[in-house]
């Protein structure tokens, strides 16, 4: 075998000066190299969306009729600027939590909510304040919601946790981001299937599991992937629910 | 090179190796954290723990991925054994960078939830029955412990406790964490990314990585085959007139174990080819100050008695030699570490 | 009690375990052992961590040196033939490994229009 019979360097003494240049010249690519790929990564990052708190629109409070779906929805009698009469608002808790302990009781009631808005392009979300300052009963007389039925559907997207997705999180959906999401879906958080194409003017659609149930287990395994399901859609309001049928859930190729 | 163990026997050059070494990953942080949210023209910006767990999380890859070229590089290319020296340290401030990628992580995705964040961690996504979705995270949690155990037991004390064939089969625990590492990403971030920039550089350090590791390999065995010896009562080594002064030929011996045959002023002597710090090849050192010395920590030995001069403690094994002619053959029985065998002691003009 | 409790339980009681062999070790054991360990008190507390994990590592290797069992040649041979594994594992496992990643990735469906299966059946409510 050859011999290293070049410059040798022993780590506690000086290094040889036939090494220096060699030397230097690495620290030099390696400092450099360091960060030319901090720059080259940190801004090849994707564009997040346009999801957020907006805790610019200050604390929202509006009144409507309570609807579980079973994901609690508030029918908008009484609104305000950024939440107009008409809309049917998703509610969620602070975090990973949900309201429905809070709301269960007040299906079908006239209820004063409050707290702060999540926004996503067309998709929106009222984060509720603590205990009762978040959800009350209010006075006056309960307006009847209407439901239409649209029939089953077959669509193609992806199902989010709705509140990451409305922009508690940014980024708030893709694979890197299953884990939490299954995690809010988990704590019951309102999940939402983004539609490859609208469906019926709408991209966004509550969904949940058959019959009036929540997220079937099954869908977990499907979350955050590109998959076509198919399911009962109904029109509550200016918001759209899709009934998941689990067994027609498949991921696209 | 203990005498009593101390935190870090700190030197010039381990300075200098961390100087820049920080500098480097700091530098890489830096840029990432504060210059890169100015350029990326988000509606939105991306919320600072995720910005903050990716900037980490690459610093670590790229981190890992730099400290795995150098042992071949060094192997193929003996210039690069410096990079080698305080390699050990590069190996900690790694674990710490990826130690703080996993906390943004945990911090942010998996806090928030009524359940325990390192118990939301293990249950969140329990999809293991599929490749896209597959839990990911289950990768970085093996290369992070495998990083953290690595850095644990960097000390020179558990090379000497566990002996340097445990502590570095332990410490080979490094490559199934770096596939663990690319597994991570290519399960995780990868899967979104639309921008392949990331793609392009994470691709291209993991096969740099793997082809080095390929050609440094290859190289090995080459050097295996050409100094491999078949089973015998006494070895042939060389002849003498291939040896030089001050230098090793390094000879594999039947039972696995290697040689180094030394001349040191005109006298041949024998010792183990593994450094009892942590078995660096001895043979592929030379001799300074009439002590042979480790070419990657610069432990050294009296090539005589394999013992390191007071008031070190370490020794390595010794062989017998002896001459037939001009060739020069070695005993495969090693001696005990530290036994004394004379030198031979060549004539005049029997070597270059 | 879920998977992840268990997991986590066991690892606290691995580390608990840990920490007493830690004490013991630290305390007694290493000053027995290893002269360079004597009047050297400073380092100590750098290989906590590492004994709550290969605590039983460390009970087998305190055996082998109290025992008399550790050979000295089994310390100067070193694994280097796994060089050889490594240099072909790691660079085969690199390309499955992205290979498969990549083959995963999924493009977003937007062609894929939403298509109607059945007319609604009721107007409930």
């Amino acid at each position: 075998m050859k011999q290293n019979r070049g410059p040798f360097f022993v780590g506690y003494l000086p290094a040889p000066e036939a090494l220096r240049g060699f030397l230097l010249a690495v620290c030099v690519l390696f400092v450099a190299g360091l960060a030319g790929f901090g720059l080259a990564i940190g801004v090849a990052q994707d564009d997040p969306g346009d999801g957020a708190f907006r805790f610019d629109y200050g604390r929202q409070t509006v009144t409507g009729v309570v609807e579980l779906t079973p994901y609690p929805l508030l029918r908008v009698t009484e609104g305000n600027e950024h939440i107009p009469a008409g809309h049917t608002l998703i509610l969620a808790g602070t975090g990973k939590t949900n309201v429905e302990s809070r709301a269960i009781p007040l299906e079908g009631q006239l209820a004063q909510v409050s707290g702060v808005m999540l926004q996503r392009g067309a998709l929106d979300m009222l984060q509720l304040r603590g205990g009762r300052n978040g959800i009350s009963a209010a006075e006056g007389a309960v307006t009847p919601m209407e439901t239409v039925s649209l029939g089953r559907w077959k669509l193609a997207g992806e199902i989010c946790d709705g509140k990451c997705l409305a922009g508690a999180m940014r980024p708030g959906r893709g694979l890197a981001h299953k884990a939490c999401a299954n995690l809010c879906l988990l704590g019951k958080v309102p999940p939402v299937f983004v539609s490859s194409q609208p469906v019926e003017g709408s991209e966004f659609l509550l969904i949940t599991g058959p019959d009036g149930t929540h997220l079937p287990e099954k869908a977990y395994h499907y979350v955050a992937q590109f998959v076509s399901l198919e399911g009962e859609v109904e029109r509550r309001g200016d918001l759209l629910v899709l009934r998941l049928d689990p067994e027609t859930l498949e991921v696209l190729q | 090179m203990s005498v009593k163990y101390i935190p870090v026997q700190w030197n010039w050059n381990k300075y200098i190796y961390d100087a820049v070494m920080l500098l480097g990953a700091g530098l890489f942080l830096y840029v990432f954290l504060y210059a890169a949210p100015g350029i990326l023209s988000h509606e939105r910006p991306i919320n600072a723990q995720v910005h903050n767990a990716r900037a980490f999380g690459a610093c670590a890859f790229v981190m890992l991925t730099v400290i795995l070229c150098i042992g071949p590089l060094a192997r193929l290319d003996p210039r690069f054994l410096p990079l080698l020296y305080n390699r050990r340290h590069f190996g900690v401030m790694t674990a710490f960078v990826a130690i703080t990628h996993a906390g943004y992580i945990v911090d942010w995705y998996f806090a928030f939830s009524a359940s325990n964040k390192y118990e939301a961690l293990l249950f969140a996504n329990t999809s293991y029955g599929q490749l896209a979705g597959f839990p990911f995270e289950v990768f970085g949690i093996f290369a992070l412990f495998t990083l953290i155990l690595l850095a644990a037991t960097s000390h020179d004390f558990w090379m000497k406790f566990l002996s340097p064939p445990v502590w570095k089969r332990i410490h080979y625990l490094i490559y199934p964490a770096y596939l663990s590492v690319v597994a991570h990403v290519s399960f995780g971030i990868l899967q979104d990314q639309q921008n392949h920039v990331f793609t392009a550089i994470f691709v291209g350090g993991a096969l740099a990585v793997g082809v080095l590791h390929l050609l440094a390999a290859l190289k090995d065995r080459r050097t295996d085959a050409a100094t491999s010896t078949a089973a015998a009562d006494w070895v042939e080594v060389c002849d003498v007139a291939e040896m030089n002064d001050g230098f090793a030929k390094i000879r594999l011996l039947a039972n696995g174990e290697r040689v180094a045959v030394y001349l040191n002023e005109g006298r041949l002597s024998a010792i183990s080819n593994s450094c009892a710090h942590q078995n660096g090849p001895l043979g592929e050192g030379r001799i300074i100050d009439c002590l042979v010395t480790c070419p990657w920590h610069g432990f050294q030995y009296d090539v005589t008695n394999g013992r390191s001069p007071a008031p070190f403690t370490e020794k390595v094994p010794t062989y017998n030699l002896k001459m037939d002619g001009t060739a020069v053959f070695v005993d495969p029985r090693a001696n005990p570490p530290g036994t004394y065998v004379e030198p031979l002691r060549l004539r005049d003009g029997t070597t270059s | 009690m879920n998977q992840a409790e268990a997991i986590l339980l066991g690892l606290r009681i691995w580390g608990s375990i840990g920490a007493v062999i830690a004490a013991m070790f630290l305390t007694i054991g290493m000053d027995r052992i290893d002269d360079d360990a004597r009047d050297a008190y400073i380092f100590r507390p750098l290989l906590i961590p590492s004994i709550l994990v290969i605590w039983p590592l460390v009970l087998w290797r305190w055996y082998l040196y109290e025992s008399g069992h550790e050979h000295w040649a089994r310390r100067y041979d070193p694994p280097r033939k796994a060089h050889f594994y490594v240099g072909w594992v790691l660079p085969v496992g690199i390309c499955l490994i992205i290979l498969t990643g990549l083959s995963q990735r999924q493009t977003w469906p937007a062609e894929t229009a939403p298509v109607q299966l059945s007319e609604p059946t009721e107007i409930s409510q």
